[in-house]
């Protein structure tokens, strides 16, 4: 039997991983490293698992994968690129508009000064420690303006941590097109926006396939080495699709058989 | 030529290297945290000088190099030496000897490390210099109820050296243990084996290496050396091996900025009669 080890938060492994853990444990031996509990060592080096799998994306995860990745050849899904990319919106949108695929317009600002377009969203910099989104919608003058207001509480709250807001530019959809990338197969959901419905699940059905959305999504996934992800587009009124969210930890339960396909692909890899 | 130098300060070495391509006849403009904004208005600079290491400078580092505009140091492994652990994990890909870390929320800290490993020395996973770093003695330094994570080194007990390099150039100095770049230090003749490491270092890091400067402690027993903290582009407030490095250092910028340029231009030629 392949040894996977799951690389996991507390949140993750209380609330997003249970029918994926049981079945899992029922093709591969299991051995859970767990952020809030783990004890890196440097010097320490010895791991026998044929793969391991990221969910979660705190320091320590980021961490204990770098070392995994520096000292020896056990694959981890996802990589320690693709999760320090995937966190930070500011850093994927740079590089995810210089591989072609369309993001919103975007800049990072001290605070007080707005950017160089009207209709707006703040997003925190790094989508690291609280899951939770919630959104501050306001309209000034005419023009749509979201904050996130984990972002807001790095910049004025008790989680101070900056003077820099980061800003994307509204981009206006009927529908939250969400699609998944596990290996080299896409999945075609579509929801209303969280700004419109905030229960994700009661708009969300399977959707026939989007070339484009193919095509950004695999080069996303090539430009990132990012193995298993989310992405979120929003279409605008004359049909262009933009990219505003990818999620290197997605919770693949929304899928039909998430659990077993994200599961049977990790064990597939072990075998390679 | 546009110039844009990205720097905490506008006084200081960036003043002095503002004013140095300014006598030449460059529009200079110094971007601190407080006119900082990351976006396509950047692109008016011919390049960019990356001074200081704060998260945002290192953002904009990353937005420049993407979008073709060169800037020196190179903004990623300026980061690598910023960020404790992937500069530990460079320096051991540099095949150079480093302390040994543990990281851990402190409640787990506090119940899995042996008391022999002790002192350690408590540092921010960010940081470069001497900024909040502090000698821990035993367990009992750690605090439980601290939700933040920890980074503690072994603490290397030995002689302790600021050495700074300027292309060939080292000028060795002898520091006080955990002081910053500024402190009182006594210049020394670079010792061979500190030279050694040195020419190692700037070879790893190639064209990404043009100046910096490294904290070595020798151990005192074994007179191991090993590098304590990696520095890209440090005052150079204590350099005493010539006159003043400034110029010096801007020249290599513009050499490396016109290769960087020439081989922007050679890869654009080449796209072009692929397609």
């Amino acid at each position: 039997m392949k040894k996977i080890g799951i690389i996991i938060d507390k949140y993750h492994l209380n609330y997003k991983v249970t029918d994926f853990l049981k079945y899992l444990k029922s093709i591969a031996k299991v051995k859970l490293y767990v952020d809030e509990s783990y004890f890196l060592i440097s010097s320490n080096h010895h791991f026998d698992e044929d793969l391991f799998f990221t969910k979660g994306k705190g320091d320590i995860i980021l961490s204990l994968v770098k070392l995994i990745e520096e000292h020896t050849n056990i694959p981890v899904i996802n990589s320690f690129k693709a999760s320090c990319l995937a966190i930070n919106r500011f850093l994927n949108s740079t590089y995810l508009r210089k591989a072609g695929i369309p993001v919103p317009d975007f800049s990072l600002n001290p605070k007080g000064v707005t950017p160089p377009f009207k209709d707006f969203i703040i997003k925190n910099i790094v989508d690291q420690g609280v899951y939770k989104f919630s959104p501050i919608i306001m309209e000034e003058n005419g023009n749509k303006r979201v904050a996130d207001k984990r972002a807001l509480d790095e910049v004025d709250g008790k989680e101070h941590q900056y003077n820099y807001l980061y800003y994307q530019k509204f981009i206006k959809s009927k529908w939250e097109y969400k699609i998944y990338g596990i290996g080299e197969d896409v999945y075609f959901y579509k929801q209303l926006p969280v700004l419109i419905n905030p229960n994700k699940t009661e708009s969300r059905e399977k959707i026939e396939e989007i070339s484009d959305l193919k095509e950004y999504c695999l080069k996303a996934m090539e430009v990132m080495d990012i193995k298993i992800t989310s992405l979120d587009f929003h279409k605008t009124q004359d049909g262009q699709f933009f990219l505003t969210d990818i999620n290197c930890t997605p919770n693949f339960n929304y899928m039909k058989n998430g659990h077993k396909i994200v599961a049977d692909y990790l064990l597939e890899q072990a075998r390679n | 030529m546009n110039v844009g130098i990205l720097s905490k300060r506008t006084t200081n070495l960036a003043g002095e290297i503002k004013k140095f391509y300014e006598n030449k006849g460059f529009n200079v403009v110094i971007y601190t945290l407080e006119n900082l904004s990351i976006n396509e208005n950047l692109f008016n600079n011919d390049f960019y000088i990356l001074k200081s290491k704060n998260l945002f400078f290192l953002y904009a580092g990353f937005f420049l190099k993407a979008n073709n505009i060169p800037v020196v140091p190179n903004p990623q492994v300026s980061f690598m030496q910023k960020n404790r652990i992937q500069s530990h994990f460079l320096l051991e890909k540099a095949d150079l000897l480093t302390p040994r870390f543990y990281l851990g929320k402190s409640e787990t800290l506090i119940n899995q490390l042996d008391s022999e490993v002790f002192p350690l020395i408590l540092k921010p996973i960010m940081g470069s210099g001497s900024k909040g770093v502090k000698v821990i003695n035993s367990v009992q330094e750690l605090k439980a109820e601290d939700k933040e994570i920890l980074y503690l080194e072994n603490f290397i007990k030995g002689l302790h050296y600021n050495v700074y390099f300027i292309d060939n150039r080292i000028c060795t100095l002898i520091k006080p243990p955990l002081s910053n770049e500024h402190a009182d230090m006594k210049k020394v003749n670079t010792p061979k084996d500190i030279e050694d490491l040195i020419k190692k270092w700037r070879l790893f890091l190639a064209e990404s290496n043009l100046f910096g400067h490294l904290d070595i402690v020798r151990e005192e027993s074994s007179k191991d050396l090993y590098v304590v903290d990696p520095g890209s582009f440090p005052e150079f407030t204590n350099w005493k091996c010539s006159s003043s490095p400034v110029k010096e250092i801007c020249n290599l910028i513009l050499n490396q900025v016109e290769e960087m340029k020439n081989k922007l231009n050679n890869d654009i030629q080449h796209t072009r009669v692929n397609e």
